[in-house]
């Protein structure tokens, strides 16, 4: 399958941090959603940063549409729509002004589609940005990356200042996105519960390195957590335990294919797993 | 490149409406004083010059308060026309400067009679005006990325007292070359030395802004 991003051992250190995203590799096909999960501080960001250039990073490659993009290549940037977290546009500007400044950065923008969105999220158009909620300028910024006709969507916490009904509309609106087979998301998100419902791909960071990737089917059909006693958990076959978390009285392990484990380990309660269970079990939890 | 321009124009626009209404006043006041005392002109003159070309530098730090410094970097725009934007900016700012300081000293004369003792005297007071504007951002745009957004208002302050120093040690060097009493010729061939100069630094500081916000990191 080809993809339309692709990271190969990215790297970046920071001089006055101890902060280091370490050999970040992962790959996202046209046509899919990529979550990207992690705890804050855990590199999302930066390997953001490093996708689109606002970060130079150290060593590694970043292939967008089969190609490193340079500060040169203005056409690469036309096909991508980005939003981050929090303000992404001047608190000066109106939505009118606004969109009058992106119609004047990228050829393909089309207003009427920018309107359109303004009116389906409910945003005044000569309303300045700074009387606007949190969710007003996520929404806001979210039209901004639609109205250029984008192919690849890049979401730093975009739904992470919404409530869970914009929520579940905008999580509709990324579902319409990636119809088209040439368009893909990378979705970094601590709302873990929008990734499962979205995310074809799921990746989870932690302190700078990537623990695992997996597609979403995988993980909520086929992973499971089981819930050991002490006896139990010695029991296991190392191979078999990805993670495990020490609790009161028990022990939770992370496995990769639950019903193996159930055939394999009789007696032990094995449970399906949330995406949120997953990221706790290997960021607080220990690996094998 | 568009774009850019339309945002710095929206970015600058609240507080050059208020500051021209200010010289708006005072220029009405300037017109109707009796103008034998010419300091009065010299100063509106190169108050609306600096000063226009003063909001429209400080108003980066608007952009500063959202992430729009990051966001327009993942637009289809390079760096070095996110920079140059800027300096056009200033320009056009300066040229309103120069609007508002033409008109003015226009109409006192024109009411008044001519209050400087050389014809030549209004034509300094423009290469003042643009000279320490042009030496003001030549200064301050690459600082402005050298050190950060959050320290905006003290590389102003470096940047404007640094062009009047520059400004004025030029103007010694010119007194130097040509001892008083100039001549006209020598007067205007002064004033061609600070404006070229005032436009090669201006110039030149793009493409070094440029450079170092190549090594910014957002």
């Amino acid at each position: 399958m080809e993809n339309i991003l692709e990271l190969q051992q990215v790297s970046k250190a920071f001089p006055n941090s101890n902060f280091t995203l370490e050999n970040v590799t992962l790959s996202l096909p046209y046509g899919s959603i990529l979550g990207f999960v992690g705890e804050n501080g855990a590199g999302k960001t930066t390997t953001i940063g490093c996708i689109l250039n606002t970060i130079a990073k150290d060593s590694g490659t970043v292939k967008l549409f089969g190609k490193e993009m340079q500060d040169a290549d203005t056409d690469m940037r036309e096909k991508i729509g980005v939003v981050y977290d929090g303000d992404n546009f001047p608190a000066y500007l109106t939505a009118k002004q606004l969109s009058e400044v992106l119609e004047g950065l990228y050829t393909q923008w089309d207003n009427a589609l920018f309107q359109k969105y303004l009116e389906q999220f409910h945003l005044a158009q000569n309303q300045k940005i700074k009387h606007y909620s949190r969710g007003m300028t996520m929404k806001l910024a979210m039209a901004a990356a639609l109205a250029h006709h984008p192919q690849l969507l890049i979401l730093d916490e975009a739904t992470s200042g919404l409530d869970p009904i914009m929520r579940d509309e905008m999580l509709d609106v990324f579902l319409e996105f990636v119809q088209e087979e040439d368009h893909s998301i990378l979705l970094s998100s601590h709302i873990t519960s929008d990734l499962e419902k979205v995310a074809d791909y799921i990746t989870f960071i932690h302190n700078g390195k990537l623990i695992m990737t997996a597609s979403k089917d995988d993980l909520v059909y086929n992973y499971g957590v089981m819930r050991c006693k002490e006896s139990q958990f010695l029991a296991l076959d190392p191979k078999d335990i990805l993670a495990y978390r020490k609790r009161d009285f028990q022990i939770d392990v992370l496995v990769a294919n639950a019903k193996d484990a159930q055939k394999k380990y009789k007696g032990v309660v094995t449970d399906h797993v949330s995406v949120d269970e997953i990221m706790l079990l290997l960021v607080k939890g220990e690996r094998a | 490149m568009k774009g850019l321009l339309k945002n710095n124009f929206y970015a600058a626009v609240s507080n050059v409406k208020v500051f021209s209404i200010v010289m708006i006043l005072l220029g009405v006041f300037v017109v109707a004083m009796d103008n034998k005392i010419p300091s009065l002109i010299i100063a509106y003159m190169l108050l609306s010059m600096v000063g226009f070309s003063l909001n429209s530098a400080a108003s980066l730090r608007k952009e500063g308060a959202s992430k729009w410094s990051k966001y327009k970097l993942t637009a289809p725009v390079k760096r070095s026309e996110i920079v140059q934007s800027y300096f056009f900016s200033l320009l056009l700012w300066l040229i309103v400067g120069m609007v508002f300081a033409g008109i003015t000293v226009a109409l006192s004369i024109a009411l008044h009679g001519f209050p400087f003792d050389r014809n030549t005297d209004v034509f300094m007071l423009f290469v003042v005006g643009i000279g320490v504007s042009l030496f003001m951002g030549a200064i301050f745009f690459p600082l402005f990325y050298l050190g950060g957004e959050e320290r905006n208002e003290v590389f102003l302050v470096i940047s404007l007292l640094g062009a009047i120093g520059v400004v004025m040690g030029l103007t010694t060097i010119i007194n130097v070359l040509f001892p008083a009493r100039m001549t006209t010729i020598q007067i205007i061939l002064g004033g061609v030395i600070i404006l070229v100069s005032a436009l090669f630094v201006f110039i030149f500081s793009c493409p070094l802004t440029t450079y170092v916000y190549h090594k910014k990191e957002y």
